[in-house]
């Protein structure tokens, strides 16, 4: 054999293996693609499973990205990357701008459109390599904090599917964007975005350099069942919130309360950069270290959602600025009816809790949330 | 986000027909304006529409009543029933209180609030809610200019720290803005979230005149008929026979052109006659709040009925020789039904003289053109024996119409043949063409022409 055939010969294999790739990586899992749910009403628990979220409760599959740290954020990124084809490559993968970047929602995307890739189109080996990639950078192993709490969001905007929200709502609907190309040194982010849940992780010169703004809400309140789980996404931050305002004494009450009414975030999505100069209510310096650990409390179920090694250094800082830092509320603290509202204002961080009236499910509330940091958000971009 | 609308709660006028002569005016007509796009703010804004007068300024506020709950209490989303009624003079207070436009030397205008109602909203994002609708009128202080001022609004926002209220002009004739048209956009009333404070909005609107005004309601005239199939279809079917002599209890044969051509003419004079008297006698009548409720039901249904009496007369002659008669008599009809639109603009005494001239204008020329497009090719196949078929199926097909219009108009239900009507008349440049067609191909079959002998 020739020199020229046994080029000719290579070129062969080359081809039709890459043909074989390429036929793996677009083969979608039809089952998935709907993502079709099924929902039922028994008593006052639902069963909703449906494909999606069945697949990403399903245990880790073991990965090659040993490394650590944002190195290891890249590799799981790419890996993801590369189970889509070039088509889906070219939804998920767009460059870094502060538009991109701010393509965020609290409505469900077919009422305000997301960039990236939504769940419903992946297969399931693809929605394997996205679960990868979300339990390194959200916490792991917590009931209803973390991963767990992104499950249950998924849940039960599964659960509005199956109750007359229609197709609008659903696991399928949230959507993943890279902004820059997953690099250990330059800019890049991981934008995940759906009705209820924003999460945005935007990294520079290998280091995490901020992990806002994130919205979190969920609709219902109420647990849903999905499986064999009972997920309350966001019940333990109502809770937490409730827990600090009731044991405020009746005079720190009166220094919290705000003199208006909010049936809303301020700060919601389209209102980046606009803290209030002067903060309001109460500052958490003045109180005692037993209800300044209910304010930390608070504060961590939103900060430890993240995976250790992103969360630490936040932590850290707000902790250091929780002297400095105010507590306001609207409505009653009790944090259970329509209208209840409370804003935790420091240097840097900024959380606002509004329990609002029901879109789907009427006359009952929902929560909407959204935690942002003075200098971080956008990772200061 | 989809378009949908915020702005978009206003009652739509519901008799907006669709018709293929827009294909042929297109340049003509107004494009409409660009849909608002919604925020991704979930609670429901309140929405403020100016129309604005002269010497006044007319605005119509929706106001949701969850959110104005929050901010007086009084249980009024709670129990809206009789809301108005329990409520209203309280109501009226604490508008007034919140309403307050400042001239730029620093007077405040005089508000006062007039009929207030309660109704259902929807849009995608809250789903169904109820809202307060109130009608407020604006008067700047003697020798202040009305489109010049400082908008001090802040009726719920100053306790509901998260609501926003959309400000947007819905009518300014001056400009040549009509209700008709998507409102203009002046700017959004909210929080001042870094400073916590609520700014007025600063509001400057172009000054327009009376020359835009009047243009404006010509081209609004020129809409009207181009989309008033009825209208035309009264006109057109009356004509159908105009050009043949009777014989006996039926139609004979072609007229001659000089027959034909004073037939025709006076047959529009005396409709335009007609419509344009009760136009302007309407129109006037509307300064008189007693009179301004014109029965729009039975003008409609009378309508619809002129159009199967046309087409039966099209049939067999039952009123041949006194057309004009019978044109004018309905033309005091079709002239009740545009001075509804007229009303509904709600002008001052100056703007509505003028704009009874440039509607009727608009009205004229559209129908004048219209009739221009069409009439030489029947006149052409009224000459060939062929006509009777072509007279015979036009007014069979408008009888059609008329009846399904009156049972629409009757029943206050749409049925499926108007729908189609709507659906169908979108294709009237094709009819047209169908017609040069049809006209000139049987008009070169049947030479040599039959005339007339008095030719």
């Amino acid at each position: 054999m020739n020199k020229n055939n046994r080029t000719a010969i290579l070129l062969l294999l080359l081809g039709v293996g890459s043909f074989f790739t390429s036929c793996k990586s677009t083969d979608v899992d039809t089952s998935s693609s709907t993502g079709s749910t099924t929902g039922s009403t028994t008593g006052s628990t639902t069963n909703n499973s449906s494909s999606i979220t069945t697949t990403l409760s399903a245990t880790a599959t073991t990965t090659s990205c040993a490394s650590t740290g944002v190195a290891q954020i890249v590799c799981l990124a790419e890996a993801f990357k590369s189970t889509l084809s070039s088509t889906q490559q070219s939804t998920l993968q767009l460059t870094y701008s502060k538009a991109n970047a701010q393509k965020w929602s609290n409505l469900p995307a077919g009422m305000s459109a997301r960039n990236g890739i939504n769940l419903g189109s992946l297969s399931d080996a693809q929605l394997a390599a996205f679960r990868n990639l979300m339990v390194a950078v959200l916490a792991l192993n917590t009931t209803n904090e973390g991963y767990d709490e992104m499950i249950g969001n998924l849940v039960a905007d599964d659960y509005l599917n199956t109750i007359g929200g229609g197709s609008t709502y659903g696991a399928g609907n949230y959507y993943i964007s890279f902004l820059g190309t997953p690099s250990a040194s330059s800019l890049w982010a991981i934008l995940f975005t759906g009705h209820h849940y924003t999460q945005p992780f935007t990294f520079n010169g290998g280091v995490s350099t901020g992990v806002t703004p994130s919205f979190r809400g969920t609709e219902p309140q109420a647990a849903v069942t999905a499986g064999n789980r009972t997920y309350a996404a966001f019940e333990q931050e109502r809770v937490a919130f409730a827990n600090l305002l009731t044991g405020l004494s009746t005079t720190e009450q009166a220094t919290a309360k705000l003199s208006g009414t909010y049936n809303d975030l301020v700060l919601g999505p389209g209102q980046d950069g606009k803290f209030p100069a002067t903060k309001s209510g109460l500052q958490v310096g003045s109180l005692s270290s037993d209800k300044q650990a209910l304010v930390l409390n608070a504060i961590k179920l939103y900060v430890n959602d993240l995976d250790a090694s992103l969360a630490a250094a936040v932590l850290t800082k707000y902790t250091t600025e929780l002297a400095n830092t105010y507590v306001a509320f609207s409505g009653t603290t009790a944090m259970s009816s329509q209208g209840d509202y409370v804003r935790i204002d420091g240097p840097s961080i900024w959380i606002e809790f509004s329990y609002q009236g029901g879109i789907i499910i009427r006359n009952t509330p929902h929560s909407h949330s959204v935690w942002r940091d003075h200098t971080a958000d956008y990772g200061g971009n | 986000m989809n378009g949908t609308s915020f702005l978009s709660n206003q009652p739509t006028n519901s008799n907006s027909r669709l018709s293929g002569w827009l294909l042929l005016l297109v340049s003509l007509l107004l494009a409409s304006g660009q849909p608002e796009h919604a925020t991704a703010h979930p609670m429901p804004n309140s929405v403020v529409q100016l129309n604005v007068h002269p010497h006044r300024i007319d605005a119509e506020l929706q106001i949701p009543l969850f959110e104005l709950q929050s901010a007086w209490g009084h249980a009024v989303n709670d129990s809206s029933v009789g809301l108005v009624a329990r409520l209203g003079p309280q109501l009226r207070a604490y508008l007034e209180a919140h309403i307050r436009p400042q001239s730029p030397d620093g007077r405040f205008w005089t508000v006062s609030v007039g009929p207030m109602s309660v109704h259902e909203s929807q849009n995608p994002i809250n789903g169904v809610y109820r809202e307060l609708t109130a009608q407020v009128q604006m008067v700047p202080p003697a020798g202040n200019d009305v489109r010049q001022f400082r908008f001090y609004y802040d009726v719920v926002l100053h306790q509901v720290m998260t609501h926003t209220i959309l400000v947007s002009v819905r009518q300014d004739w001056e400009r040549g803005q009509l209700a008709e048209a998507e409102p203009m956009q002046v700017g959004t009333i909210s929080l001042d979230i870094v400073n916590n404070r609520i700014l007025p909005l600063p509001v400057n609107l172009a000054s327009g005149g009376q020359w835009t005004g009047f243009i404006a309601m010509v081209k609004l005239g020129t809409q009207h008929i181009a989309e008033g199939t009825d209208h035309l279809l009264f006109l057109l079917v009356l004509l159908l026979p105009a050009p043949l002599l009777r014989a006996g209890q039926r139609w004979g044969r072609f007229g001659g052109v000089r027959y034909s051509s004073k037939r025709l003419l006076v047959i529009v004079t005396a409709f335009t006659a007609g419509h344009s008297l009760t136009l302007l006698l309407g129109s006037l009548a509307a300064r008189y709040p007693e009179w301004a409720d014109l029965p729009t039901q039975p003008v409609e249904i009378l309508i619809a009925l002129s159009i199967l009496v046309s087409a039966i007369h099209a049939v067999r002659p039952i009123f041949a020789g006194r057309e004009a008669w019978v044109a004018a008599g309905f033309g005091l009809i079709h002239g009740l039904a545009f001075a509804s639109v007229l009303i509904n603009l709600q002008l001052d005494a100056g703007p509505m003289a003028l704009s009874i001239l440039g509607f009727n204008l608009g009205i004229e020329l559209m129908q004048l053109f219209i009739i221009l497009l069409v009439i030489p090719w029947l006149l052409l196949l009224s000459r060939t024996p062929s006509y009777a078929i072509v007279r015979l199926t036009g007014a069979f097909l408008s009888g059609i119409a008329a009846l399904a219009w009156i049972a629409e108009r009757v029943s206050g239900q749409r049925n499926s043949l108007t729908t189609g009507i709507e659906e169908i008349v979108g294709y009237a440049a094709y009819g047209l063409i169908g017609l040069v067609v049809l006209s000139l191909y049987l008009t070169w079959r049947n030479r040599p022409l039959i005339d007339s002998p008095g030719l």
